[in-house]
């Protein structure tokens, strides 16, 4: 891609109206967020359905398609594939447009790159249940629809690049640098990976780092990026306050990037002692990030924390950043030596995991969507947060965050105990596994906290698209102006 | 920060630095990585490629996602118990893997580490186990894999290499289990997973006994049952395979970690 910066002046109008600059995006951002909905859902039904055969081993043990390994893959597929990168897509591109103060770029291409991408998911997902999964973790779709989900990825990049190209002048916000490192991050990592692991796969126990540095880079730099992006946007947005310290926000940026994507090798790993060593500095030092993001949305939001009886937007990032935050502190803490030898392989990485994926990047997006849905639906409406029904926003809201506050809490207190009790060489595998079995029932509640969230969201999207097209149909049966998308 | 190309070229340049120090660098230093020769008193090679039957095996271990609950990692003694658990005579290095398609090192243990399975069971006890684990741990987690078997009426005599189980957990009167060929090989690779001689990287406990002795006489952690006639000096792995006709299900052969 050029890397020429492009003029300020474009064939764009220089003042685009924001009704216009909605509705240029409207089909393809509609497309991935109504497509990320419909995944959340199944993702999260079969997170239940794992967590359930967690702790009930017969629970549907006849069908191989349900096995517990298959289930597990299959959900982690839907959450990051269906759910999270088109989500994180639909979010950036709406945000280059917005700040950018211009038209997106090639909707129509954006729009196949979001029908293609799906159905490369379905199609992966689907392998995955078959038995046909790549047993590489979170990497799992096969060999085979990986150059339509890579092609898929380039349209809608494109037509992000070209669209921050297109911006009016004036000094880049830090979400535009998240959006775009997060773009690029994705493309470099995932061809990486599907030639090293899936072209010509390399040789022995590299698989096995290039999977944890891939694993590793989509978590923190890619979903970080992406989920980081939109807090940084709508914090100071919805608080009515600027941004405290762009300074900050670069070194966080920066940070990230160097040493965000160091990491994720474990410290026992039959790997060199270098790699190990090198993974363990990055990660420390992704501290830095860390604080100074949190010091400065801490200072921008007034000292106040998000306000909870805030519309949707605002409490689904606020609580996404400070879950950001505690994630981050604990892969921090976990990858220290003494600490890993602990909670290395226990539950304690997976609460940490789930912390971010769902605590973080789930809700930063799910809180950007409340807030660019509707104004993308209807982008005339002079009241477009309204258009959601509060009762339902309200209930996902509490649903999900009680959802993940247990499921954190379960999982942590599982983790520490079965790293502290294998300690003992006498205690056997079983016993400290089944002192763990109370922590990860109450674990299950997460995912079935999730699936009624998820539930009352996609109803609630479903009640504002059909208020919004039966609007739009009557407008145009009274034959004033134009109905806009065609959703 | 307010020039486009800036950051493209920031991004780039810290983009490649991680992916040469975590891909570039780790390919060019193992990427052609070689058996080597292991440190006994008959030194052999190391390793040597698994039978046929036990690479199916691997196909059938990935296509069930077992990876989600078995690490396949022994860690060092300083990080971790590990080797106190008996899961390994000494810790996991990069040569354990290097004929390994689709590396599944794992990480999450809801069940044992499987590094070194094949040194606590034979094939017959992983057929056991994945029928119903529970014959040896009544609280295990692991799911019954019994679509993997056929339960059928006993013909005029018992089928070869049905698997014989006692009585709650068994076929009813007069029907056998007979595992279908994917349990057999995936029976097959889990029993071909050890990692036992050792290497110059991995070397023996400081005043142990085995540059002297045949490694055979080591090579069976914590007293477990190894199965007959396998251990072979030197480690060069003859495993699998064997499945064991009419193989009852290694009684005594349960040592309490799987």
């Amino acid at each position: 891609m050029s890397v020429i910066e492009a003029p300020a002046q474009s064939a764009a109008s220089p003042q685009v109206s924001r009704t216009e600059l909605e509705a240029s995006g409207a089909v393809p951002l509609l497309c991935l967020f109504a497509g990320a909905a419909v995944w959340l859902l199944l993702g999260s039904l079969l997170a239940l359905l794992d967590s359930l055969k967690l702790h009930s081993p017969g629970f549907l043990s006849s069908w191989p398609m349900l096995t517990y390994g298959r289930v597990h893959a299959a959900a982690d597929t839907a959450l990051l594939y269906g759910f999270g990168v088109p989500s994180a897509l639909g979010v950036g591109l709406w945000l280059l447009c917005r700040l950018g103060r211009t038209r997106l770029t090639g909707p129509v291409v954006a729009t196949m790159g979001a029908l293609g991408w799906n159905a490369a998911v379905a199609a992966g997902f689907w392998a995955i249940l078959r038995g046909a999964g790549t047993g590489y973790e979170v990497f799992e779709m096969p060999g085979a629809v990986a150059p339509l989900l890579l092609l898929s990825y380039v349209l809608i990049g494109i037509c992000g690049v070209m669209t921050f190209h297109q911006r009016q002048a004036g000094p880049l916000y830090p979400s535009q640098w998240f959006v775009i490192g997060a773009l690029f991050w994705f493309a470099w990592i995932f061809s990486t990976a599907a030639l090293m692991l899936l072209g010509s796969p390399v040789r022995g126990v590299l698989q096995a780092s290039v999977n944890w540095w891939y694993e590793h880079n989509l978590d923190t730099v890619f979903f970080g990026f992406a989920g980081l992006a939109p807090v940084f946007y709508f914090i100071p947005k919805l608080s009515g306050r600027p941004l405290h310290s762009s300074y900050q926000a670069a070194l966080a940026f920066w940070m990230l990037a160097l040493a965000g994507s160091w990491g994720g090798i474990p410290g026992g790993a039959p790997l060199p002692g270098w790699l190990a060593a090198v993974s363990l500095v990055g990660t420390v030092l992704t501290v830095i990030p860390i604080a100074a993001v949190a010091v400065n949305l801490y200072l921008t939001a007034g000292g106040a924390l998000p306000a909870l009886e805030a519309g949707p937007c605002q409490r689904f990032t606020g609580a996404g950043l400070i879950f950001w935050v505690i994630a981050g502190a604990q892969q921090v803490a976990g990858a220290l030596p003494p600490v890993g030898a602990l909670t290395d392989f226990t539950w304690f990485t997976t609460a940490q995991r789930d912390l971010f994926r769902f605590g973080f990047a789930a809700m930063t997006m799910l809180g950007a969507i409340y807030y660019i849905v509707p104004r993308l639906a209807d982008a005339k409406s002079s009241a477009p947060d309204a258009l959601w029904k509060g009762s339902l926003t309200k209930l996902h809201f509490w649903l999900m965050l009680a959802g993940v506050l247990t499921g954190y809490i379960a999982l942590l207190v599982a983790g520490v105990w079965q790293g502290v009790e294998f300690q003992n060489p006498a205690n056997s595998f079983a016993a400290v596994m089944k002192g763990a079995m109370m922590a990860l029932r109450m674990s299950t509640m997460e995912p079935l906290l999730l699936t009624l969230g998820t539930i009352a969201f996609l109803l609630n999207f479903a009640l504002l698209m059909k208020t919004c097209c039966a609007r739009c149909l009557r407008e145009r049966a009274g034959g004033r102006g134009m109905g806009k998308g065609g959703a | 920060m307010n020039n486009g190309v800036a950051i493209y070229l920031g991004l780039f340049a810290s983009m490649a630095v991680s992916w040469v120090a975590f891909v570039l660098g780790p390919q060019a230093q193992m990427g052609n990585l070689q058996p080597a020769t292991t440190v006994a008193a008959l030194p052999a090679v190391y390793p040597t490629a698994a039978p046929g039957l036990a690479r199916q095996g691997a196909e059938v271990y990935r296509a069930h996602g077992c990876v989600y609950c078995h690490t396949q990692q022994v860690r060092p003694k300083e990080l971790g118990a590990d080797l106190a658990r008996g899961w390994g005579i000494r810790r996991s290095v990069a040569h354990d893997y290097i004929y390994d398609q689709t590396v599944m090192l794992g990480e999450q243990r809801t069940g044992p580490d499987l590094a070194n399975a094949g040194l606590r069971m034979d094939a017959t006890a992983v057929l056991a186990r994945l029928w119903d684990a529970r014959i040896f741990e009544p609280k295990s987690l692991m799911p019954p894999y019994k679509y993997l078997f056929d339960v059928r009426k006993i013909g005029r005599k018992p089928s070869p290499g049905a698997l014989v189980v006692q009585p709650p957990f068994g076929a009813p009167q007069g029907y056998e289990i007979v595992p279908r060929p994917a349990a057999r090989a995936l029976a097959a690779y889990v029993a071909s997973l050890r990692q036992e001689p050792y290497l110059f990287e991995a070397p023996p406990p400081p005043g142990s006994v085995s540059t002297n002795a045949p490694a055979g006489e080591t090579n069976a952690p914590g007293g477990t049952n190894a199965p007959g006639g396998t251990n072979a000096p030197g480690g060069t792995n003859a495993p699998g395979g064997t499945n064991a006709p009419g193989g009852t299900n290694a009684p005594g052969g349960t040592n309490g970690e799987l």
